[in-house]
């Protein structure tokens, strides 16, 4: 049987969707052949398809500086492992009480929902930190970003949707609500439950502005932060050998890419599994609160 | 009551955190109406009115900030919010079940970076010397100065951002759109219409209610134009048409001799005006769709 042909929408969309793609590729690609190609080589060519003289180099220097990279990359993996821990495990039980009617549910819930939309801001924040003596500590890095309402609500959703007998019957079998929590609701949404501790995860990986503002000590740093400072002082280094502020970026440009793969590496590895759920309706319930 | 114990019990974690970490900083709201005094601490600091708020509108850096936040939100609601629904409109018409998967995995793949991340390989990609620039050269034309021309920057502000948010935000509306019922395409043909008129009289129609509730969140977010990425992109030369609220808020909390009165009452004023334009917004959707955020 022969294949019908193409009409026009899929042939626009075909190809518009693959120019996206390239755009969207090409520069990633630049960025991971410069973090293998020598000084000399890169200067040469800003872009090539392949390295221009392979070389480990940029990776090596990245790891040889004491208190840099490494030590960013431990602490970083602590506060994302501890983060996503505790932030999960309030964030679930939190979902899972709305999701249930009790007395006072809808006051409560207007408590929480109220942080959605109005904060403090930055110096009411930064003096409350500086008040409890949390300045310079992981502690207070992991605790600012623990928790997102909107998460909760989507959570709260999916708990929602299970249906109403199924708790109901663990109820007349004698269960508490910790045990239906426990046994028979957690076990019904594991894979909302991977989704968000996923993003959760990503989340604290990527933070990088209260690391930023709170942390000073150099054994402190996250990597985020210690990117940043890279693409700083190479900017700054620039300046100072006064080649202009267009060509700045030039300074240890290979090295800077190497630290741009390590920091994404992890996060191309776990996408993966975070892309699985996407269009499975786990985000859906955000919507429609 | 009594018998909810353990429900309450399941909230406590969240809620003692929220009130130290969400609720805790409202306590110091009241700096926005004070002059702050590191000795004096926030309670002892002298109370001066509405001084702060005064000094808002008369600060040429604060009013641009506002300007400069008004104007690249709206650049945004128009540049970045309808690209994500051509997108996902584009995907789903798209043949070919197996290529569809893995452009969407690179459309979606950005979001998952920081602006750290992405800030460094844009700047790289975009630099005087960068990949573009080369290819622009090696086709006779001339270099583009994406990083420190004024307008060709904030052009580059729009693009950057689609380039690593619209695959996301195409997501809801790709979950719209595999919801409508296939027998109102199968009406559409049987009454002759293309594959272009079904999507202007099908699918659009058909997801307008997501849409309305995506343009309720994108007004609601108008304050917040976007600091990670111009925090990450912004330079000296290009500073004052890209500096926004966010940004200014940063830059005198941090400066050498800071008011902490002031900078709180700019960010009250940021909030303040957001939260008004989200209940704005969402009574304007409502009566025109019938949907709405929360009633």
């Amino acid at each position: 049987m022969k294949k019908k042909r193409w009409d026009s929408v899929e042939i626009v969309s075909f190809i518009s969707l693959t120019l996206l793609a390239i755009v969207i590729v090409v520069p990633f690609w630049n960025a991971v052949v410069i973090s293998f190609e020598t000084l000399s080589a890169y200067v040469k060519a800003p872009f090539s398809w392949l390295p221009g003289e392979f070389t480990w180099e940029n990776y090596a220097s990245l790891t040889k500086q004491s208190g840099g990279l490494l030590r960013a990359y431990a602490n970083t993996i602590w506060i994302t492992v501890v983060g996503t821990v505790l932030g999960m495990a309030v964030m679930v039980t939190t979902a899972y009480a709305f999701s249930r009617q009790f007395p006072l549910k809808k006051p409560l819930f207007m408590i929480m929902l109220f942080t959605m939309y109005f904060n403090g801001g930055l110096v009411p924040t930064y003096l409350l930190v500086k008040n409890m003596g949390l300045l310079d500590t992981h502690t207070a890095v992991i605790l600012l970003s623990l928790a997102s309402t909107y998460n909760v609500i989507v959570m709260k959703n999916g708990f929602s949707s299970i249906p109403t007998e199924l708790p109901e019957a663990a109820r007349i079998d004698g269960a508490n609500d910790l045990e239906i929590f426990w046994k028979v609701m957690l076990p019904l949404q594991k894979p909302m439950l991977a989704t968000f501790t996923l993003f959760t995860a990503v989340g604290f990986w990527n933070n990088w502005y209260w690391p930023m503002l709170i942390l000073n000590s150099k054994d402190k740093v996250v990597l985020q932060m210690f990117l940043r400072s890279l693409i700083q002082i190479a900017a700054q280094m620039a300046n100072e050998v006064g080649t202009s502020l267009a060509s700045e970026l030039t300074y240890a440009k290979g090295i800077q890419m190497a630290a741009v793969f390590l920091v994404m590496l992890p996060i191309m590895m776990v996408y993966p599994f975070l892309q699985k759920y996407f269009v499975k309706g786990v985000l859906v319930g955000g919507v429609k609160m | 009551m009594w018998k909810a114990r353990y429900i309450y019990l399941l909230l406590l974690p969240f809620f003692l955190w929220m009130f130290v970490f969400q609720y805790g900083p409202l306590y110091g709201v009241q700096l926005a109406f004070k002059k702050y005094s590191a000795k004096l601490g926030i309670w002892g600091s002298e109370w001066i009115g509405l001084g702060n708020f005064e000094r808002i509108f008369i600060t040429p850096a604060a009013v641009r900030a506002i300007r400069n936040t008004f104007f690249i939100s709206i650049g945004r609601i128009l540049l970045e919010f309808p690209l994500p629904i051509v997108l996902a409109i584009l995907i789903d018409a798209m043949r070919g079940k197996r290529l569809k998967k893995i452009y969407q995995t690179i459309f979606t793949f950005p979001h998952f970076l920081s602006w750290v991340v992405v800030g460094a390989i844009i700047k790289n990609f975009l630099a005087s010397n960068g990949a573009i620039n080369v290819l622009l050269i090696s086709l006779g034309l001339d270099k583009v100065d994406f990083l420190t021309n004024t307008p060709v920057f904030v052009a580059m502000l729009f693009a950057t951002a689609n380039w690593k948010t619209m695959g996301w935000s195409a997501i809801i509306y790709m979950a719209a759109i595999a919801g409508i019922d296939p027998e109102l395409y199968d009406a559409a043909k049987v009454d002759g219409a293309s594959r272009w008129r079904q999507i202007w009289h099908v699918t659009l129609p058909c997801i307008r209610s997501t849409i309305a509730i995506m343009f309720i969140l994108a007004i609601g977010g108008i304050m917040n134009a976007g600091f990670d990425q111009i925090f990450n992109l912004r330079n000296g030369v290009v500073s004052k048409a890209v500096d926004i609220l966010d940004t200014y808020i940063y830059d005198i909390t941090f400066e050498a001799v800071p008011n902490y009165g002031f900078s709180t009452a700019v960010g009250i004023f940021k909030s303040a005006i957001n939260f008004i334009l989200l209940l704005i917004a969402n009574t304007t959707v409502g009566k025109l769709t019938g949907e709405k955020l929360y009633s």
